[in-house]
């Protein structure tokens, strides 16, 4: 594990106005993620997960306070920046998939090596690896309505992989599967995460997914509460 | 416990229905917007085109004129005298009188309304005045009506008193000629150089003298009374009458002279008539079958002709000329039935489309509803009451606005477009709501997976089918059924349950047609997607990824091609007609102008085409003699075709710069024939007598006879079914010079140079039959209906093309939002929108024309155009190409417009909401 964090936030703030009234999604977060970590997000539903997620990924802008994920500053770039950065660094996971129905497994892997222009004979090796990764490797040609629930979400992951980024974002990967199939999509993620190296943030109300962490933060009406591995532990100091 | 008391009636909740109606005001407004205006146009059309039907049979009538007339003939009764001689009858006038008080009680009080007041008409046979001078002949003439005949004031002399003085006298059989006292009129007595005293010297046809005194000169009180058409002569020469280069005139008989006018001919000899001239005003089209059938009836009741009584025998092409106008206007009616299906056809897939959007809009309110212990029958209700209300009222709008527009507005045709606006959203809702409480997880089970997606697979094609099945149907009752209603069974002018398939022919087909598309844009697509998968361009890929995932959707395509497809029906056949018209006019004419040069200064022909061909603005010009009824003789019979003596150079030179089809055989005119003997002719039969080859012989006016030899097909002139031409030269050669009678004209200064003529002829522009044509009321109305159904169906296709894009709006956006979270740049999603978007309108834009195209081909043919456009056949059917196109280009200028539209509407959506948005 580097000595840099991969992931460092701090004094984040975001704040949503609905008519006259402003709802506090973030108060000042600031926490940092080593690399190759497992972290579980958890808290209840409002409590600013998804909100701190989209902040992490680039997909939101903070009110105030900076994210750097592998030394880039996202609060701070265009949206050409952003772009390279999801393209480079970031990917997701979502609870729905997100899978385009008309093209194969192996097709919907593929997806982030096009826009990121690899060549062809790479992309087919890195796709074939991914599958097989995920347990899919005979399901390479089938598409996503051909497929289980369960295995759209390990399509979806084999997906969020293929770019080889150094942050992976899972907004409750589960929830749309059931107890069983969820279990299995977490080991998986789990596994890739040892095997790829990659950095895992991941949102959930599961506890099978917590004990499979390295680490839990869990947020409050804005706040985050950090616990390694069951253990509560210390938020990191605000920077500013 | 019983069902029945357990049931409970449901219970809607109002202040839901108040919300969704406040959220969703604009897609209702929407709604209701295009209901009301499909229901304005459903119910006035039908309206307006039966207010046009009337005028369409009064039009008619009118221009049938004396063809449309009823008459009724009746012998006299014997004049043998008691010594084996001739009775004079002092009160002949009065038989006649009573002979038109009978035919006037025998009509019936529906034909009396319909018709005028009776004239009758006493007519001596056509005698030959022997004065030596021009062919001219003279017909003894006596009129009667309500008013005892037209007004005229003596100018000179009296009006004709008996010959005698005697009121009854007997004469012998074939005695000298019995002397008779008649009037003419000033222009008649001015040709005959005749004054009162002096007689009028004529014979018959056996050769025998009349003894016609004129007793004075006449100018009549109104020259356009009814009664002087019907024996124009009375008033001034009437040219042809009785053949070319013949002038007839016509003498005045009395009540005081008409006894002794029957005794100057033989026992039957003068003739008697009483004339019924419709009155158009009083003529409905509701009343044309009635009429047409009493007509029928009248003729069927008739004596026999050979039957020397005083039984009335009828005579009239009223019923036809009814019939001939009821048959326009039910092919009318079926047109517009046909154009009104073709709208309301697009205009439910609208609807439906438009309700699937609004369903859309409202599923996570309705799922949330549901999951919060909603029953199905009480959102349903909610949803219903929504529809009906919205639907109702827009349709009332819109039949308030046909009655303003059209008197007897019928909501007969609204029903569909009011049931499929006041269903369609409920439905679609309520299934909505019933799938949120339904397990939405995909079966880990492959063979479920695999049965669901064969279930719908089926249920997909069990629909198509049906509706290929029906398509077909419908076109083959189009075409061996035809659209005009059965009259043998009592045409009543509604549509009957038999019309109600062979009308919706076209837009069946049309949506066969859209289903079929339906069927190989996937196909199609996948095609693209995979030549796109194997480029380096990502983005082809993820446009033509998402147009084939949104090329499942069968509504927009349906709507897109539907009413691209049926606009294109409707351009076909407005410019079919329009062309038809147009072909219809140079038929009748011949050239842009024709000028019927009058018998007695047809020696002034050629100078007068000289001088229009010297005119400005004149291209061609050409000079004919054309007789019909043209006695011409083959070795077994005799014909009387439209004889045409013509320069044949001059005449191919003048059909080569018309729309009129070429006539390259004419040039076989001049050049030597088969048989050196025999002047070369060009015929055309509609019966198949006259052909290549066919030996004719002619004989014109006392001139020689000419042998003529059949060497080619002779183009159309006018509307004649057997035509002869032969060339002026060839025939002059022979002996018998041609005396023009027709002068075609052609070019732009036309009318202006015929207009100047200053010989007395009959000038028939071109331009003027084709306004005429195209002012009628029925050709007028179904023009009109043809352009305003192509605009309504090319706006509805607009419209379900913009409903299709903000139905698909959110998962596009969500889709677009997810390839940006895989890197995909801003300005990047713009082209995969484009790709999702435009695939669908270009086959739209390409196939819909093409299929209206087709429909016309298949469908136009038992659409009895031609009855429209006065052609004796189908008019050909005409594609304009350049209004297809411009169909096609507005379908793809609105889809591209849709997407920087789109793109500025969600340029404030955050990208951050896709991740835990569900699909």
């Amino acid at each position: 594990m580097s000595s840099e964090p991969l992931l460092r936030a701090r004094g984040v703030h975001r704040r949503f106005r609905t008519g006259p009234t402003v709802v506090h999604a973030l108060r000042g977060v600031s926490f940092d993620v080593a690399a190759g970590c497992m972290v579980a997000l958890v808290g209840r539903s409002g409590s600013g997960k998804t909100t701190l997620l989209n902040v992490i990924g680039g997909l939101d802008r903070p009110d105030a306070g900076t994210v750097h994920v592998d030394g880039a500053d996202v609060t701070a770039l265009d949206e050409d920046g952003l772009s390279r950065l999801r393209r480079e660094k970031v990917s997701y996971v979502f609870q729905s998939f997100g899978l385009i129905p008309v093209l194969s497994a192996a097709e919907n892997v593929a997806a982030p090596l096009r826009l990121a222009r690899v060549a062809a004979a790479e992309r087919e090796r890195r796709v074939e690896l991914l599958l097989e990764l995920v347990g899919l490797a005979d399901h390479a040609r089938q598409r996503p309505a051909e497929l289980s629930g369960g295995q759209q979400q390990r399509v979806a992951i084999a997906r969020a992989l293929a770019a080889s980024p150094r942050l992976l974002i899972a907004d409750e990967p589960t929830g749309q599967l059931d107890a069983e199939t969820g279990l299995s999509v977490m080991a998986l993620l789990r596994g890739v995460v040892e095997s790829e190296g990659v950095t895992a943030l991941v949102s959930t109300h599961d506890p099978v997914m917590m004990a499979l962490a390295d680490r839990v933060i869990r947020i409050h009406d804005g706040h985050l509460h950090d616990e390694a591995a069951g253990q509560l532990g210390e938020p990191v100091p605000d920077a500013g | 416990m019983n069902r029945w008391l357990t049931h409970r009636w449901p219970a809607p909740h109002w202040p839901s229905v108040r919300g969704r109606g406040r959220t969703d005001a604009g897609a209702l407004l929407l709604t209701a917007a295009v209901i009301a205006v499909v229901a304005l146009l459903a119910a006035a059309v039908p309206a307006l085109l039966r207010a046009a039907a009337d005028d369409a049979v009064q039009d008619t009538v009118r221009r049938a004129g004396n063809e449309s007339h009823l008459l009724v003939h009746a012998d006299w009764e014997r004049d043998a005298g008691p010594t084996g001689g001739r009775l004079r009858i002092s009160r002949l006038a009065d038989d006649v009188d009573d002979l038109r008080a009978r035919a006037t009680y025998t009509l019936g009080p529906d034909l009396d309304t319909a018709l005028l007041p009776s004239i009758a008409v006493v007519n001596s046979p056509i005698l030959r005045i022997t004065d030596g001078n021009l062919p001219r002949t003279v017909q003894l003439t006596y009129l009667a009506d309500d008013l005892d005949g037209p007004d005229v004031t003596w100018i000179a002399g009296n009006a004709p008193g008996p010959a005698i003085p005697e009121r009854s006298i007997e004469i012998p059989y074939h005695g000298p000629p019995w002397p008779m006292q008649v009037g003419l009129s000033e222009a008649d007595a001015a040709a005959l150089q005749v004054g009162p005293g002096d007689r009028i010297p004529a014979e018959d046809d056996h050769g025998r003298d009349k003894d016609i005194r004129i007793s004075g000169i006449y100018r009549p009180a109104d020259s356009t009374d009814p009664a002087w058409r019907l024996a124009p002569a009375l008033l001034r020469p009437v040219p042809g009458a009785d053949g070319p280069g013949t002038t007839r005139v016509a003498a005045l008989l009395s009540r005081e002279s008409l006894p002794d006018a029957r005794l100057a001919f033989d026992q039957d000899q003068l003739r008697r008539t009483v004339h019924f001239a419709p009155a158009p005003d009083a003529l409905t089209w509701e009343a044309t079958t009635t009429l047409a059938s009493q007509v029928v009836k009248l003729k069927a009741s008739s004596g026999s002709s050979a039957a020397r009584d005083g039984s009335l025998k009828w005579e009239s092409q009223l019923d036809t000329v009814l019939r001939d106008a009821r048959t326009q206007i039910s092919a009318a009616f079926t047109q517009a039935a046909v154009l009104l299906a073709a709208v309301l056809t697009a205009t439910v897939l609208v609807l439906l489309l438009a309700a699937d959007l609004l369903v859309r809009r409202r599923t996570p309110a309705l799922s949330a509803a549901r999951q919060r212990g909603a029953a199905l029958p009480d959102l349903g209700a909610e949803l219903i009451i929504e529809s009906t209300v919205v639907s109702l009222s827009a349709a009332a709008v819109g039949l308030a606005l046909a009655h303003t527009t059209a008197p007897g507005a019928s909501w007969t045709w609204t029903i569909p477009v009011v049931l499929a606006g006041a269903v369609a959203g409920p439905t679609f809702g309520t299934l909505a709501a019933a799938r949120a409480s339904r397990d939405r997880h995909q079966p880990a089970n492959p063979a479920a997976r695999r049965w669901i997606l064969t279930t719908g697979r089926l249920r997909r094609a069990a629909v198509e089918t049906a509706v290929l099945i029906a398509a077909v149907a419908a076109v083959g009752t189009l075409h061996q059924r035809g659209l005009l209603p059965d009259t043998a069974n009592g045409d009543t002018g509604e549509l009957t349950g038999d019309l109600i398939l062979p009308i919706s022919a076209v837009a069946l087909s049309a949506l066969a047609g859209a289903l079929v598309v339906l069927r190989l844009l996937p196909v199609g697509l996948r095609i693209v997607l995979r030549q796109a998968l194997r480029s380096r361009r990502p983005l082809a890929v993820f446009g033509a990824a998402r147009a084939a995932t949104t090329a499942a959707r069968a509504l927009p395509l349906l709507v897109l091609v539907s009413a691209t497809a049926l606009a294109s029906f409707a351009l076909v056949v407005g410019a079919t007609i329009t062309r038809g018209l147009d072909d219809g006019a140079w038929h009748t004419t011949g050239a842009d102008a024709r000028l019927d040069i009058s018998s007695d200064v047809q020696d002034a022909t050629p100078a007068l085409a000289e001088r229009i061909a010297a005119a400005p603005g004149i291209e061609q010009v050409v000079a004919a003699q054309i007789t019909d009824s043209a006695p011409l003789f083959t070795e077994s019979t005799l014909l009387t075709p439209r004889l045409v003596i013509v320069d044949a150079a001059a005449f191919g030179r003048l059909l080569a710069t018309t729309p009129l089809p070429d006539a390259p055989a004419l040039s076989q005119l001049t050049a030597p024939g088969p048989d050196p003997a025999a002047v070369p002719a060009l015929v055309r039969s509609s019966t198949g007598d006259l052909h290549t080859g066919t030996q004719l012989q002619l004989s014109l006016d006392n001139g020689p006879t000419i042998r003529l030899t059949a060497v080619g097909t002779a183009p159309p002139v006018g509307g004649a079914g057997d035509v002869v031409i032969v060339d002026a030269a060839a025939l002059a050669e022979a002996g018998l010079p041609a005396v023009p009678n027709t002068i075609w004209v052609t070019g732009p200064g036309t009318a202006q140079a015929v207009s100047h003529s200053d010989v007395p002829a009959d000038i028939v522009l071109r331009t003027d039959i084709l306004q005429a044509q195209r002012v009628a009321p029925l050709t007028a109305g179904t023009l009109r209906l043809a352009w305003t159904t192509a605009a309504v169906l090319l706006a509805l296709g607009l419209l379900g093309l913009t409903l299709a894009a903000a139905a698909g709006a959110q998962e596009r956006w969500q889709t677009l939002t997810r390839l940006r979270t895989l890197g995909l740049r801003p300005r990047d999603a713009r082209w995969v929108a484009a790709g999702e978007l435009l695939p669908p309108v270009v086959v739209a834009a390409v196939c819909g024309p093409l299929l209206g195209a087709l429909l016309a081909h298949l469908t136009l043919g038992p659409l009895e155009l031609q009855l429209l456009t006065g052609q004796a056949a189908d008019p050909a059917t005409v594609l304009p190409w350049w209004l297809l196109g411009l169909t096609g280009v507005a379908l793809v200028a609105a889809a591209t417009a849709v997407v920087p539209v789109e793109a500025a509407l969600r340029r404030h959506d955050r990208l951050s909401e896709v991740l835990r948005s569900g699909e």
